[in-house]
């Protein structure tokens, strides 16, 4: 092509943008009363977060458009998996862009610092991050979370694998010393005491941390006959890699308390995943209306089963659609007191949000990884063992909203 | 067998794999004072081309292809992009390095997606033995002769070739050697690319114990560094002596202090850079 000539084409495409462009912000601008902005990780070692998660809030967009009556915004903030970041983009979107409805977070220390931003402006968030603290010590009147906490967890998925081994006697931990898994270690703690329990042992680690093989032999060391995975994300998938390598699953149980479920499982592959127990907020194969149409919807628009990040996105956005249908409004203050009441038919079952912590009671999931050639297709795993909700009562929570 | 016994033979092997991570680092670093943040992308596109070769062909296969591969594109980085900074400030180095890392990560990402995937281990090789009461992976056994015959194959190539006397001399005076007739930017070409064929071996041999996940090149260049702050640089013995240095002590802290073993890998990093700035057998 002549320099001349793709000069020429060039100019003229700038031109059509531009002159396109100006009525869309315009339009945009006067007719799009409901933005919701969702927080999470796009970069960085947390980039699934974001990705996975925007297909199921962009999903959950389109399926309560027509409850919501209005034009829809969904606009995605990459937090890059960092507090500070995170903090300061908050600021900006609430300064700049007037935002008020804030969806997700990948971590629980950056969900924390942009709860106080969020409710600091009167905002509303709702997130699914692990932290007690979020609908705990740290909660406020702005912030709902999904998913379970680290005291439902523990309950879902210690009490069960006690209750099939008990002969299992001796629990050996390997936990990351950060608030997430302090919260399930001392959820562990008081479950191993109530079961009569020994526990033999602990291994902390940082979050840095990528070799395990020390704390496995720590494990065998100590004779364990269950070997208890407190950690989330790669991690945990580096410790079940390591764990394989070492033979571990022949010599005692292994269960993980928190999994990202089948990302975990299609990352690890069956051979891995077999005989260990996961404990998972969501899975796919949990027969309820509401599921098996989000999961018809997953594969016809992304030709794949849903993952735990498409699943929690698509749910609390899911819950800012209802609000703000039922609330006619998008204004937090209207949003907060319908989000107290709110109980709904969601993808783990009924679901019901706690007015006194705004923490949503929903299932936990116990799985046990199946052999490979007891896999009916591609995504399944895992059979379900148990599922069940625990909750820290009304009386023990340290939840107080000021 | 007592657990700090087994911690000890643990972080032996531990520290053959943090060997094979650094040497290539040492030697660019070191002979060619080039500051490398790209090490760790070799390694991370061992990992993944194992991940993908051994999936077509199986292991052995992937084995064999991907350092070639990888080599191949080490060679076209450093004619297109590398070699313009050899004889600039290392900061031009950092960045130009730096910008090769983000790249290639974001291609990683693209290309397999920002989940991690998993390489089985070779059949023959997979099995533990029992060390005491102590189950030890046949694999891992498999990676510490393979580093080990590694080192020897690299150790003949740099202290008894042709090769290695001009990347040891060119590493002294690179003026002297093109007064010589050689074409001291040649040998600076073979000498990276041999550190990033090293690192994508590296890369290949972790892959079945770790798998391949878009952000694994970070926190080998950490250790890298290390191995070479500690071993000292260009040191091609001491690399191996730091690797299992901080192997070990990762591996015996685990039962001794666990929350403390990352930590006490960098203390230790730290005392030897008081001690011996050079590091253990760092030259003058």
């Amino acid at each position: 092509m002549e320099r001349r000539k793709f000069m020429q084409l060039t100019a003229l495409a700038g031109l059509g943008l531009g002159m396109g462009g100006l009525p869309l912000r315009s339009a945009l601008a006067q007719s799009s009363p409901v933005d919701l902005f969702m927080v999470s990780a796009f970069s960085g070692p947390f980039a699934a977060n974001g990705k996975y998660g925007e297909m199921g809030g962009r999903l959950a967009v389109k399926r309560w458009a027509d409850d919501v009556k209005q034009p829809v915004t969904y606009s995605t903030i990459d937090t890059q998996g960092n507090v500070g970041v995170a903090t300061r983009k908050v600021q900006e979107a609430i300064a700049q862009k007037n935002a008020r409805i804030f969806l997700g977070g990948a971590l629980s220390s950056e969900a924390l610092a942009m709860s106080r931003e969020i409710h600091r402006s009167n905002g509303l968030y709702i997130t699914y991050v692990g932290a007690d603290e979020v609908t705990g010590s740290d909660c406020n009147k702005s912030t709902f979370r999904w998913s379970v906490p680290t005291y439902g967890a523990i309950h879902q998925t210690v009490v069960p694998v006690a209750d099939l081994h008990p002969d299992a006697k001796r629990w050996y931990t390997i936990t990351p010393q950060y608030v997430f898994g302090e919260g399930l270690l001392n959820n562990a703690k008081a479950v191993f005491k109530d079961k009569g329990i020994e526990h033999v042992g602990n291994s902390y680690h940082s979050l840095q941390e990528k070799e395990f093989s020390g704390y496995l032999a720590n494990a065998v060391a100590a004779k364990a006959d269950v070997l208890l995975i407190l950690n989330f994300s790669q991690q945990s998938i580096d410790t079940l890699r390591q764990l394989t390598n070492f033979g571990l699953k022949n010599r005692m149980k292994i269960v993980v308390a928190w999994s990202a479920g089948l990302d975990h499982f299609s990352t690890l592959g069956a051979d891995i995943c077999q005989d260990i127990y996961f404990g998972v907020q969501y899975w796919h194969q949990h027969d309820v209306p509401a599921n098996n149409e989000f999961v018809k919807m997953c594969r016809e628009n992304f030709n794949s089963a849903p993952t735990l990040f498409t699943a929690q996105d698509y749910s609390i956005t899911t819950m800012a659609m209802k609000a703000i249908a039922e609330a006619n409004s998008t204004d937090p203050a209207k949003l907060i007191p319908v989000l107290e009441q709110l109980k709904w038919d969601g993808l783990t079952g009924e679901e019901q949000v706690r007015a006194f912590d705004h923490q949503v009671e929903k299932n936990y999931f116990l799985l046990r990884g199946k052999a490979k050639d007891k896999m009916r297709d591609a995504d399944d795993y895992a059979d379900v063992v148990s599922l069940g909700k625990s909750f820290v009562p009304q009386a023990e929570s340290e939840c107080k909203f000021g | 067998m007592a657990i700090y016994l087994f911690q000890i033979i643990n972080g032996i092997g531990l520290g053959m794999i943090y060997f094979l991570i650094a040497v290539g680092l040492s030697i660019t670093l070191g002979l060619l004072g080039f500051v490398n943040f790209a090490h760790g992308v070799f390694y991370l596109l061992g990992a993944y081309f194992t991940y993908q070769f051994a999936a077509a062909g199986g292991f052995v296969l992937a084995a064999l292809l991907a350092p070639l591969v990888i080599g191949l594109l080490a060679f076209v980085l450093e004619r297109g992009v590398l070699r313009h900074t050899y004889d600039m400030p290392h900061k031009f180095q950092i960045i130009a390095t730096l910008g090769v890392v983000l790249i290639v990560q974001e291609v990683v990402v693209m290309t397999w997606g920002p989940l991690g995937h998993g390489v089985t281990v070779p059949a023959a090789l997979s099995g533990i033995v029992m060390l005491g009461d102590f189950p030890y992976p046949v694999y891992r056994i498999f990676v510490v002769a393979a580093a080990a015959v590694l080192g020897l194959l690299l150790w003949l190539l740099l202290e008894r070739t042709r090769f290695g006397a001009l990347v040891r001399a060119g590493s002294e005076s690179a003026e002297m050697v093109t007064l010589l007739g050689v074409d001291i930017r040649l040998v600076m070409s073979g000498t990276l690319v041999l550190g990033a064929v090293i690192a994508a071996v590296a890369g290949v041999l972790i892959a079945p114990i770790r798998g391949a996940e878009p952000h694994m090149n970070i926190e080998a260049l950490g250790i890298a560094f290390v191995v070479v702050i500690i071993g000292g640089m260009g040191s091609f013995t001491g690399s191996m002596v730091a690797g299992i240095l901080i192997g070990v002590i990762q591996s015996v802290m685990s039962t001794v202090w666990a929350e403390g073993s990352q930590l006490m890998i960098y203390v230790v990093m730290t005392l030897i850079l008081i001690m011996a700035p050079r590091g253990l057998m760092g030259r003058a």
